[in-house]
């Protein structure tokens, strides 16, 4: 290399590096569409080393928040009742302690019934933080693979569907939510057993997609898992109609919808771990099928 | 090497303040992108190349702690860095008005990318989206413009107490 050249070199030697960067970032962009499976070792890694912080974080806010409004309340209190005594302050203290105690307690009861209930393979797990981009619609929580928790595993509460595992770290997973774009679930309406596809639409909305337009829906009809796809067992609430749409031609007619769980104040959640079996064909198909492959046997 | 290491500590905090402290606000959908101002302060204090480095790993942290799957902001944070590299010395940037106008406009700007990259990859039609750029992109952009004077008055204050020279590395060339 002449020293002309090396000069040349060092003229464009930022624009060089900032074309490699941009490139860098789209060949990633790239690589991550073809991924199919759980996260890459250095993600996993770098969860590990963030989320801990993370859960952290939200323990002191939950902390000074709980002690923020407890004492509040406690100096309203004092103001209002300047003539009470101190003994009653005090009482009225334990009183919030056990109250917190006991709301605790009656959460933690429904889950456990829930869970009973519903699916023994399920683990519960607490969310650690929201997701940083207003864009996209997550939550991380503190379960991850080393607990069996897998991509595409269905995240549910006890007032319904939460949405997926989207990422998977050893110890953290990330939960796509189903108010997220990219989501997309299988769902029925419960009044007219209308087939339909949950999609998300951003804030704390959904969208019913391919519902038929011959079908009845109204607002107010609560919609809930089919079951079909495989994630999510049947039946649980997804949400309720808000709006219907029949304007316009074409096959489909769309509607909107309120998500039945609060997803911007979730702290607990339940993971299925086992895919819920898909429900098998009727005795007499089963026999039918049976006699074919007999006739079949028989033939050759 | 040491100032290097602190910076991406001080934007592993900001991003588990973003997804725990500003997530506890009451009004939830608007948040400032503490991020995205901190990305731009790197544009003002940091060389091209350690700090385009930089401005990479944010948006790779963001991208992995987000419902996003494709990794848009590594791609995204990178672009802001360079583009506001490449404005801070056409333009006055002392001002407090100036640097909310700053902030704003790359929030915006960089939404727009966003929605465009979301459109090109993830087969959403942009018509879905549309209508968050006026209901939801927009006073979020704002609010960005709105704190991004506070905020980098205290990476300001905060740099000089850390660093004792305040000057350094403003105008470095990588």
């Amino acid at each position: 290399m002449r020293i002309r050249d090396f000069f040349l070199f060092r003229r464009y030697s930022l624009f060089i590096f900032i074309t490699f960067l941009l490139l860098f970032a789209l060949v990633l962009m790239s690589l991550r569409a073809k991924q199919r499976k759980g996260m890459e070792f250095f993600d996993a890694l770098l969860m590990e080393f963030c989320a801990p912080l993370q859960k952290a974080s939200t323990v002191v806010i939950q902390t000074v928040q709980g002690t923020f409004q407890r004492y509040i309340f406690l100096v309203n209190l004092e103001k209002e009742n300047r003539m009470l005594k101190q003994r009653i302050a005090e009482l009225q203290e334990e009183n919030h302690g056990a109250k917190e105690v006991k709301l605790a307690f009656d959460r933690l009861k429904q889950l456990l019934q829930f869970r009973e209930k519903n699916s023994p393979s399920m683990i519960g797990a607490e969310v650690i933080g929201q997701d940083p981009s207003s864009w996209f619609k997550s939550v991380t929580i503190d379960k991850g693979e080393r607990d069996g928790v897998k991509k595409g595993m269905a995240v549910i509460s006890p007032a319904g569907v939460i949405g997926q595992i989207l990422k998977t770290a050893p110890h953290y997973a990330t939960v796509l939510l189903i108010t997220d774009y990219n989501s997309a679930i299988d769902s029925i309406v419960q009044r007219t057993r209308a087939k339909a596809i949950v999609e998300g639409k951003g804030e704390n909305r959904c969208q019913l997609k391919y519902l038929l337009r011959t079908e009845e829906v109204a607002v107010g009809d609560a919609v809930v898992t089919s079951g079909l796809a495989g994630n999510f067992p049947k039946g649980l609430m997804v949400g309720e109609i808000k709006k219907v749409d029949k304007k316009g031609h074409g096959v489909f007619q769309s509607a909107e919808l309120t998500p039945s769980v609060d997803l911007a104040k979730l702290e607990e959640v339940f993971v299925i771990m086992e895919p819920v079996p898909v429900p098998a064909p009727p005795k007499e198909e089963k026999t039918k099928e049976e006699k074919t492959k007999k006739t079949k046997k028989s033939k050759k | 090497m040491k100032r290097f290491f602190l910076v991406l500590f001080a934007g592993i905090f900001l991003l588990i303040l973003q997804t725990t402290w500003l997530s506890s606000f009451p009004v939830q959908r608007m948040r400032p992108d503490l991020l995205l101002i901190f990305t731009l302060y790197l544009a003002f204090l940091f060389p091209p190349i350690l700090g385009g480095i930089l401005a990479f790993f944010m948006g790779y942290l963001l991208d992995l702690f987000s419902g996003n799957t494709f990794g848009f902001y590594a791609f995204s944070r990178t672009l802001v860095f360079f583009a506001a590299q490449f404005l801070k010395e056409r333009f006055y940037l002392e001002g407090f008005s100036f640097q909310g106008v700053f902030a704003f406009l790359f929030s915006f700007l960089e939404g727009g990318l966003i929605l465009l990259l979301i459109n090109a990859f993830q087969s959403i039609p942009v018509g879905n989206l549309y209508s968050a750029l006026f209901t939801f992109l927009l006073p979020q952009s704002f609010l960005t413009g709105l704190v991004s004077p506070l905020v980098f008055f205290l990476f300001q204050k905060a740099r000089s107490s850390l660093f004792r020279q305040p000057e350094q590395g403003v105008n470095a060339r990588g």
